[in-house]
């Protein structure tokens, strides 16, 4: 997940991502202002719900990186700034930050709408792909989110493979697999086989059931842990 | 009577005879300190009257320095404006400070409260036939005064009975016809005119100290206590109204019903009526006791809590920044101190009290920590399902444990570590980022991975497979459940 793999996209003279930072510690937010690097651009920083939805609004990131813990607002953390930026949705992407590992923290903000989770402890390389993957659409799963959906979803396949919501089929399982154990997207492209882009599709579609699925076990399981 | 006059409050003063009521009322009406003196003694002759009167006024009536510290510490008294306004006060009822609502909604029990206010628009024009009003409504007002004090004469409030508060001074003008008519009643019995006072008075009283029973629970108190019992406003209301019947009538059974029944089954039934009337009166006192001690001992949960938070933030964090600071040229200790106490921290705020320490994904977990704490490289571990532990588990614990001991020394970074427990089996995934090894060249005297991870493993009736290449190294541990009988037989 470490390597950048949509490599020609920022080799040429194509902009910066536009970013916006919303975290209420703003040691953090500076250092990681600095530790990104030149592919994006941060256009913006907040501290607050109020301020996040505001700032958000002002500058129309391409995507805005997410505490999910923020003070103000009706207490909804991450969740609530991405319910304020509702209309935006399709043009800005949401990609959680969090120093937590709790599950209702990490799922509860990817059903709201985030793209992706990433916890703070990792590079400032990392960060910046992560970025650049949630911004070319696509999902960004941390091993601990991976490890969140098989533990969600069951670690059974599906029968019907393709378009239902409540399972993961048998190709999904393994890529979530893969990135569970620590395996990057290409990694994990090599070890089955496939393309990255494949790999990609694959997650995303992981990312869209779990926002989407009311499977009674996603939601037993959800309300065992306080979530939705 | 009803018109808002410029006096001076009606304090006892310390120009005194007995207690100062008399000059008090005198400088508070305007009169003549003399002619108020003689009527109260014109009064004191007639029936005694005065007496009651000026004992009332005694007890009820603060003295000017008590009144001064009570104006100071609620400035903007709900009941001052009525009486003692020191500025001419036309307060219209929807320009009521915020206070008011809170006393003016029952009439009875901010008029009681504060008796001595009241008393002078509307009781003194009653002049000493009001007497037996007072010596009927003193009790309560002594009660109500004596119980309540100065804390708080606005406490008493709640759902209004009758929208006075529309009324300005509609509680004094309440309590003033009360007044007149007891005075009347009195009057009309003098006149010879036969009025059953010996039932009017019980059960007046019974009325007014049920009433201000229940007054005695302020709003939130009384909306706590309808919450606790489940019951609604009205099914609140009911109560109080069946309280009320019943005391009444079991006053009433035992002033008038003596004699002629079976005196044995009246005073049972009567005995039982007042208890129960008694009982509910008590109730509210009771409850409050008891939600006061209930909050009380909530507050101390919570103190508890707070202290068990704080010896724990001191224990762990508190110790480890100190340490930080003292290390902090030694990156390597600092990110391994760091690393420690963030496991630590997350370990305490996240644990599952379901989960016992016996379980396989905890001693993964513990493992994990304790490679990283010797090796000081992050060891990530996430894992999906969980099972008990067994003696075989035990096997794939230390089999895991030498396989992140060896991708922490040789991978040089992050590991991950992934378990996952299904009906098959334990699967534990181990890797590094490391530059790679070809197990097959791995020399015979190296008994890391060949004895403590693959001959472990078989042993137990698993298999360890190791794959490596320039990208990292992976070691795949796999104990089938199915293989519980004789994995245990071959070792």
């Amino acid at each position: 997940m470490n390597n950048i793999d949509t490599a020609g996209a920022h080799a040429g003279g194509v902009p910066a991502i536009r970013v916006v930072i919303v975290d209420d510690h703003a040691i953090f937010r500076s250092g990681l202002k600095a530790d990104l690097d030149a592919r994006v651009t941060v256009v913006g920083e907040a501290g607050t719900v109020e301020q996040a939805i505001a700032v958000i609004a002002q500058t129309r990131p391409e995507v805005v990186l997410l505490d999910v813990h923020l003070p103000g607002g009706l207490g909804g953390g991450g969740r609530e700034v991405i319910a304020g930026s509702a209309a935006l949705l399709g043009s800005t992407r949401f990609l959680a930050l969090s120093v937590s590992d709790a599950a209702e923290d990490v799922v509860s903000v990817i059903r709201a709408g985030a793209r992706g989770y990433v916890t703070k402890s990792i590079s400032g390389t990392e960060i910046t792909d992560a970025v650049l993957r949630v911004a070319g659409g696509d999902a960004v799963f941390s091993p601990r989110l991976a490890g969140f959906v098989l533990d969600a979803f069951g670690t059974a396949p599906a029968d019907i493979a393709d378009d239902e919501l409540d399972r993961l089929s048998a190709r999904e399982l393994e890529v979530m697999r893969l990135i569970a154990r620590g395996y990057s997207y290409k990694e994990v492209a090599k070890e089955l086989f496939i393309s990255i882009k494949t790999v990609e599709t694959h997650v995303s579609a992981v990312l869209r059931k779990l926002q989407l699925s009311s499977r009674h076990e996603l939601t037993k399981w959800a309300a065992e842990r306080r979530l939705l | 009577m009803t018109t808002a006059m410029t006096r001076p409050p009606l304090v006892r003063s310390s120009d005194r005879v007995i207690a100062g009521v008399c000059s008090g009322l005198a400088a508070h009406l305007g009169w003549s300190v003399r002619m108020v003196r003689i009527g109260m003694v014109v009064a004191a002759l007639a029936g005694g009257a005065g007496l009651a009167f000026y004992a009332w006024l005694w007890i009820m009536v603060p003295t000017s320095d008590e009144n001064a510290k009570r104006n100071a510490r609620r400035p903007a008294s709900p009941i001052a404006p009525a009486v003692s306004a020191p500025a001419p006060l036309p307060v219209p009822p929807d320009f009521m400070p915020g206070p008011v609502p809170a006393a003016a909604t029952f009439p009875g029990t901010a008029a009681l409260n504060d008796a001595p206010a009241p008393a002078v628009p509307s009781g003194v024009a009653a002049g000493a036939a009001a007497t037996t009003g007072i010596t009927s409504g003193g009790p309560g007002a002594a009660i109500s005064g004596g119980t309540d004090g100065g804390t708080s004469a606005g406490s008493g409030a709640g759902a209004p009975w009758f929208r006075v508060r529309s009324m300005p001074y509609g509680k004094e003008i309440l309590l003033g016809a009360g007044l007149l008519l007891a005075g009347g009643i009195l009057i009309a019995r003098m006149l010879g005119v036969d009025v059953p006072l010996g039932t009017l008075i019980p059960a007046a009283a019974i009325l007014g100290g049920a009433a201000i029973a229940w007054m005695q629970l302020d709003e939130t108190r009384r909306a706590g206590l309808l919450d606790k019992t489940k019951a609604d406003q009205a099914g609140g209301w009911a109560r109080l109204a069946a309280g009320l019947a019943l005391v009444v009538a079991g006053v009433l059974v035992m002033v008038s019903g003596s004699g002629s029944w079976e005196q044995t089954w009246l005073a049972l039934l009567a005995s039982v009526a007042v208890l129960g009337g008694v009982a509910l009166v008590l109730l509210p006192w009771g409850l409050k006791f008891w939600r006061d001690l209930e909050a009380e001992r909530a507050g101390r949960v919570r103190a508890t809590e707070r202290a068990e938070i704080a010896a724990h933030l001191h224990d762990s964090v508190l110790q480890t920044l100190a340490l930080i600071q003292r290390r902090a040229g030694n990156e390597n200790d600092v990110v391994r101190l760091a690393r420690a106490q963030e496991r630590e921290l997350r370990g305490w705020l996240y644990r599952d009290p379901d989960k016992d320490a016996g379980q396989l994904s905890e001693r993964i977990k513990a493992a994990a920590a304790e490679v990283e704490d010797s090796l000081g490289h992050a060891v990530d571990v996430v894992s999906v399902g969980d099972t008990a532990m067994t003696a075989r588990h035990e096997a794939l614990v230390q089999a895991s444990r030498e396989a992140m001991v060896n991708a922490s020394r040789h991978g040089g970074g992050a590991v991950s570590v992934y378990l996952e427990v299904a009906d098959g089996g334990a699967e534990v995934y181990v890797k590094d980022r490391g530059p790679g090894f070809d197990p097959q060249t791995v020399p015979a005297d190296r008994m890391g991975v060949r004895e403590s991870i693959v001959g472990r493993m078989n042993r137990h009736g698993g298999t360890a497979v190791i794959s490596s290449s320039a990208d990292g190294t992976e070691v795949r541990l796999r104990l089938p459940s199915d293989a519980a009988d004789n994995g245990e037989g071959k070792s």
